[in-house]
């Protein structure tokens, strides 16, 4: 019999990565050290390098990797590193990563640092001292190449890619808008930022979550990503997805927000939290088997890439399972709707993966559960699995944007669409920005503002 | 080709029509639980709808989507006036594209909120 049950993963890689320093004592000697040899940098968002609005900032990058979250990745990729993973989607230790993470600066920044290889540089946020980043290496990229390559082409990945990456596809754009120098090195958090309300009641990295998942008896985890308030049918993948499990369903399905820049019309990142958090608190899953945390990453919407990203970042909270749908973190019709379910299901070559992902070297270890569509059925009166619901032509599909439709004009979804909790989390944080979803105003105070604050450490 | 456009209704909305020949016409989706009134138009009126806002564009359903809060309401304001549901309540609307577009152009900063309790 224990043969059947499903052990917790190791994290990626085997070893957690924390790279924070928590005993503010120790901090201060650092810091203190620092101030005598070593050059400061204030972290700025990068900015679109045509509209120059913020698309993405380095801290929450430094943040997933000095807790954990993106272990076994320690820092900003060197160049052999990022060469690695461009060409295999593999870091030099051989375990599989997808995505670049660096350390960009202009060169104008670059000139005025004085900075060189072997210098230890502090990372202030907001003013105030944040991170060290010692400098292992000092190379430049061509950031043009460097989105190309990131994503691949029709032509270099067919077996999935169906458009030409442009300025339309927002992972795209923030690594062409990455500045041209990149400092390579392993980054440490000095000062740790606090998170501000409500996203400090949902702050869970992977050692806390694996903790908590032990305390509450969950042998088994099904990871949901979200980027959405959920709607009924987001509800259905999640109860249905987590039937899985080994010898019983799934003990408990771990909501992970990602939190960060996103597109226009996306909901705010404040209400996707307490949206989730309502379905637990109306008692729509119990709260003893569904927990609401995030991830602090702008997103690339890379489909089957970001799935790996994601697969990751679950897999190093403890998860054993996550659910995959259709046009998993997409966007437009860059890719297959279904090409991270052909990535895990069957591997995609082009990708650096003749085989799925868990069946390759360094590959993962958590489980995919590949799930089709929910539709509402008027004949069958529920919300129906699409694999198993045949009134083909009486389904009603819950689209984005029929939803947004509804919401944009203050109409309250019926509950069949949306529960009146969810409706009425959207409109609280609407009334806050007073605006319903991501726009510019919004985009620019988040990035003012941050999701957190820091402490002195002087 | 005939081409739909979708007008959600809420217990305001409903009032307004309430006795009319439109009243009628409410159509139902998801169980019963949305109600919506559904405008035809031609080739010609979507073909100026595609034109007028660059966000509209056509579902799998030959639904003429994602247009601007400000045009449904207009339509709806419409539909109310001249108890219609006909294809000329879009041209009326469409004759005052240009306030129209004005309040569109203001959605993308603000929308105003329902007035429903959230805490």
């Amino acid at each position: 019999m224990a043969g059947l049950y499903f052990n917790r993963p190791m994290p990626h890689g085997g070893k957690l990565v924390e790279r924070v320093i928590t005993d503010r004592t120790i901090a201060k000697k650092y810091l203190a050290a620092c101030t005598k040899y070593c050059a400061f940098y204030d972290i700025k968002p990068t900015l679109h390098y045509k509209r120059g609005v913020p698309v993405r900032n380095v801290y929450r990058e430094i943040m997933s990797v000095c807790y954990g979250f993106f272990s076994p990745v320690e820092g900003s990729m060197t160049s052999a590193e990022l060469e690695s993973v461009l060409s295999k989607r593999r870091l030099l230790s051989g375990w599989v990563f997808p995505y670049p993470i660096l350390f960009d600066i202009s060169r104008e920044d670059y000139k005025k640092l004085g900075v060189s290889e072997g210098d230890r540089l502090i990372l202030r946020l907001k003013g105030k001292p944040f991170a060290m980043l010692d400098i292992e290496e000092i190379y430049e990229i061509d950031p043009e190449e460097l989105a190309n390559r990131t994503f691949g082409s029709p032509e270099t990945n067919p077996e999935v890619v169906r458009e030409k990456f442009d300025d339309k596809h927002p992972g795209w754009v923030i690594y062409r808008s990455h500045q041209p120098i990149i400092l390579a090195g392993k980054y440490t958090i000095i000062n740790e930022p606090i998170f501000k309300p409500p996203f400090d009641r949902f702050w869970l990295p992977p050692r806390k979550c694996r903790e908590v998942m032990e305390k509450r008896g969950w042998r088994t985890a099904i990871a949901h990503q979200t980027r959405n308030v959920p709607h009924v049918g987001h509800e259905h993948l999640m109860k249905n997805a987590a039937y899985t499990g080994d010898v019983e369903p799934c003990h408990g399905i771990l909501v992970n927000a990602i939190i960060g820049v996103k597109r226009r019309g996306d909901y705010p990142d404040e209400a996707i939290l307490e949206a989730h958090e309502a379905v637990n608190k109306y008692g729509y899953i119990k709260p003893e088997r569904h927990m609401v945390t995030f991830t602090l990453w702008d997103m690339r919407y890379g489909n089957p890439l970001e799935s790996l990203l994601h697969g990751i970042i679950r897999q190093n909270m403890g998860c054993t399972h996550h659910m995959f749908g259709r046009d998993h973190a997409a966007v437009g019709e860059y890719y297959d709707s279904y090409a991270t379910q052909i990535l895990w299901l069957k591997g995609i070559p082009s990708y650096g993966f003749d085989k799925p992902v868990n069946e390759v070297e360094g590959g993962l270890l958590i489980r995919p559960q590949n799930m089709r569509e929910f539709w509402y059925c008027p004949v069958c009166k529920e919300m129906a699995y699409s694999e198993n619901c045949n009134h083909t032509k009486e389904k009603e599909k819950l689209s984005g944007s029929l939803i947004r439709g509804l919401v944009a004009e203050g109409v309250q979804p019926p509950v069949v669409i949306m529960r009146p909790e969810v409706f009425k989390v959207v409109v609280k944080w609407w009334k806050k920005f007073n605006y319903p979803f991501v726009n510019e105003r919004y985009v620019q105070r988040k990035e003012e503002e941050l999701e957190v604050d820091l402490p002195d450490l002087d | 080709m005939e081409y739909t456009v979708e007008v959600f209704l809420d217990d305001y909305r409903l009032e307004k029509i309430k006795g009319s020949a439109v009243e009628s016409k409410i159509e139902t989706a998801f169980g019963g639980e949305l109600k919506l009134l559904k405008v035809k138009v031609g080739e010609e009126v979507k073909n100026d709808l595609l034109k007028a806002f660059e966000t509209a564009r056509i579902d799998s359903r030959a639904c003429i989507t994602d247009t601007p809060v400000a045009f449904k309401r207009a339509l709806f304001e419409e539909i109310a006036k001249q108890k219609s549901l006909g294809e000329e309540v879009v041209k009326a609307v469409l004759a005052r594209i240009d306030e129209i577009k004005e309040l569109a152009a203001k959605e993308s900063d603000f929308l105003p909120a329902p007035e429903i309790e959230t805490e």
